[in-house]
């Protein structure tokens, strides 16, 4: 030895890979991409909002000013479900949703039987006098959201299967993706704006979308599973139960007492509820449904959450008498059970409190800011090739900006018609959006950008003002209203404010960040 | 229990993320020990987690947490290029310019969406009918199998320039395993 080691190469962190396979990984995640992106974007943007869906609804309605207060008591909900029979006696199921931390509220709903087609669900709020006020406020804004968001509003099944395959799209999206990012640590932490615009939002898409990938590997898995499962196991029954998917589900709930449908009062839940507490002493009963409630064969089930695990919590079943029949398996049961059990919350966010609410619409819009850049890294490559695709660059932008401004006007559709059903906003929704995409005839994109965005201001803000004058002033007087009408307004005014600066050039957000010079030459 | 616990495993993650981060910038004789630091703190902040809210609860709110804390530290480490700045050497690889074949577009197009779904779906099929155990855990698995399985074949069929090969593993996988599936018939 002489002297100075010759010092090793170290090895890299991340495997490296061969241009060639990485040109190829790179050419499916572009096809790929851009073939759903219209699709995974509207799917991301109404998902990341849904993750407020409970909170928007509060917002979205004045909810009569009737409060339970007092203990967790079997004879109380005895008394108000004898209560609510009274005034529907035709009620087959009932539902009775407890006080939690985030619903003030003791409510009951009672149901008709399906085949019963002359009545309508009805819902009550009950003090702790077993006293019933009727919910008639209806919250169709926040319906049109999360089902924008689980089903696109299709019927019978297409629009779960079309946002699972969207999900599958995202997933496949997020592999490719990772292969063909050779450069994850030597650039993990590089974000650099202006200059030559493909580099920036390839940092943006890139940082993004490697630091958030165990989240959005989270959100496309069990968002494609929950969209895909009317499929998986309609095959499924079909391989196994000759096509009965109603034997497959069964796997997945609990035993039931023997149906019988002679009359008889209702169960006895003080029984029920001294043995819940046997059962799950940690655990807070957040709901109890009774199916054929006015019967001997009345079918108790009684979902208790418990502080420490992620599911909708376990569900436990009796008869009318308090006998105990045995537990669904949410919480205790078998693994496929248990991780059936939290794919929903852990889809939607609802295991955490507000810190996790608010991180979920953040890394959500991440995913959605993902997608966008991705097709602006494609339409600026383009652009460097000589090959500029200015129809499609107006279509993306519309389809980015229109769904802000749509959902502005949509609210303050729900809010001043008071429609009965959230499908009677699609028409308004789907016609904004198609306005959007008729100014791309004739309006260059950044100009289309701005316009788009400033509609989107104007809309928000007319929408807290809709909002104050029908919803949170009368709230006011009544003294129904709650954090969560005037935080909406707020973070809905925070919003248009965000939206305001983003339209002044050389700011370095949204979707189109170019330096000032490309912006006058642009527009 | 509070909201506010939730930031629990929030604080370790924007410890180790921020270590990482120095780890990063500084490539002197402590980086390996820096590196070492940050991903204990990363652990610490999934163990904290599952200790404070919960197994699964604890670790997912960790993950997320990390990942909040990570664009917090990409936040902090923003550069503007001058406007006239090009692409040059840091411009990423190029898409290979595959040559445009209506049949092979195509094809290509039926393997990466019916095609690999179909071989996706046989295979979760398969696992929930053929394997051992609980049959609502095979069920779960098997069907957890089919969007993985699906996003891989979609990502590979549109990648792989041999896609008559793509199409006959398709093929042979959707064949046997939908074949196993059926013909087995049971979940017992």
């Amino acid at each position: 030895m002489n002297g100075k080691a010759k010092r090793q190469p170290s090895l890299p962190i991340w495997p490296r890979a061969h241009p060639p396979f990485v040109r190829a990984m790179l050419a499916g995640h572009s096809a790929l991409g851009l073939a759903f992106a219209a699709l995974i974007f509207l799917v991301c943007f109404s998902g990341s909002i849904a993750v407020f869906a409970p909170d928007l609804g509060d917002w979205e309605q004045a909810a009569p000013n009737v409060v339970y207060s007092g203990p967790l008591d079997g004879e109380h909900i005895s008394t108000i479900v004898q209560n609510g029979r009274k005034l529907a006696p035709w009620a087959e199921d009932a539902s009775i949703t407890l006080p939690s931390k985030t619903d003030r509220h003791l409510s009951l709903l009672l149901s008709p039987d399906l085949k019963d087609k002359a009545h309508e669900p009805k819902r009550w709020y009950a003090d702790s006098a077993g006293r019933l006020a009727e919910v008639t406020a209806q919250a169709p804004f926040t319906g049109f959201i999360a089902g924008l968001h689980t089903s696109l509003h299709l019927e019978g099944g297409v629009g779960g299967f079309i946002v699972g395959a969207a999900g599958v799209a995202l997933l496949s999206s997020l592999i490719s993706g990772l292969f063909s990012h050779p450069r994850v640590f030597r650039d993990a932490f590089n974000l650099r704006l202006g200059g030559h615009k493909r580099l920036q939002e390839v940092d943006i898409h890139n940082r993004l979308g490697v630091w958030a990938l165990p989240f959005h590997i989270l959100i496309s898995l069990s968002g494609a599973l929950l969209g895909l499962t009317i499929l998986i196991v309609g095959i499924l029954a079909l391989a196994v139960f000759k096509g009965d998917t109603q034997k497959a589900y069964a796997l997945f709930s609990g035993p039931h007492p023997v149906e019988d449908l002679r009359p008889a009062p209702v169960p006895d839940f003080q029984v029920i509820l001294a043995d819940i507490k046997i059962r799950a002493p940690q655990g807070q009963v957040a709901y109890i449904m009774v199916e054929h409630v006015g019967t001997v064969g009345a079918d108790v089930n009684v979902n208790v959450t418990t502080p420490t695990h992620a599911s909708r919590g376990e569900t436990y079943v009796y008869d009318r008498a308090g006998k105990y029949y045995g537990a669904w398996g949410n919480e205790t049961g078998t693994l496929g059970q248990r991780i059936y059990m939290v794919l929903a919350p852990l889809h939607f966010g609802s295991y955490g409190g507000w810190p996790v609410k608010i991180a979920y619409f953040l890394l959500g819009l991440s995913l959605t800011s993902v997608t966008s850049s991705g097709v602006a890294i494609w339409l600026a490559r383009r652009r460097d090739k000589g090959r500029p695709a200015p129809r499609f660059e107006r279509l993306w932008t519309a389809t980015v900006w229109s769904q802000p401004f749509a959902y502005a006007v949509s609210g303050i559709y729900a809010l001043l018609a008071h429609p009965a059903d959230d499908d009677q906003i699609i028409p308004i929704w789907a016609s904004v959006t198609a306005l959007s995409f008729l100014m791309t005839l004739f309006m260059p994109p950044v100009r289309l950008s701005l316009i788009l965005r400033g509609l989107a201001v104007a809309g928000l803000l007319a929408l807290v003002g809709v909002h104050m004058r029908e919803v949170l002033l009368p709230a006011l007087s009544g003294a129904q209203a709650t954090t969560m009408m005037w935080g909406g307004d707020i973070v809905m005014i925070a919003a248009a404010v965000l939206l305001a600066i983003s339209m002044k050039p050389n700011i370095v957000t949204g979707v189109h960040r170019i330096s000032h010079n490309q912006h006058r030459e642009r527009l | 229990m509070s909201d506010w616990l939730d930031f629990i495993p929030f604080v370790p993650a924007l410890a180790g993320i921020f270590v990482l981060l120095l780890a990063w910038k500084q490539n002197d004789g402590w980086r390996p020990w820096r590196l070492l630091v940050a991903w204990a703190l990363l652990a610490t902040a999934l163990a904290v987690g599952w200790q404070a809210l919960g197994p699964v609860r604890g670790i997912f709110i960790g993950i997320t947490g990390i990942s909040i804390a990570a664009f917090l530290a990409v936040a902090t480490n923003v550069k503007i290029r001058p406007a006239k700045a090009v692409a040059g050497r840091d411009v990423a690889l190029e898409p290979s310019d595959r040559k445009r074949v209506a049949w092979r577009g195509w094809l290509r197009g039926f393997l990466a969406g019916p095609g690999s779904g179909i071989a996706a779906m046989g295979v979760g099929l398969m696992w929930a009918v053929c394997t051992p155990g609980a049959p609502q855990t095979r069920m779960v698995i098997g069907g957890l199998m089919v969007p993985v399985l699906w996003a891989g074949g979609m990502a590979w069929t549109l990648s792989d320039d041999k896609i008559i090969r793509a199409f006959l593993v398709l093929l042979g996988v959707s064949v046997v395993s939908l074949g196993a599936a059926f013909l087995k018939g049971t979940l017992s």
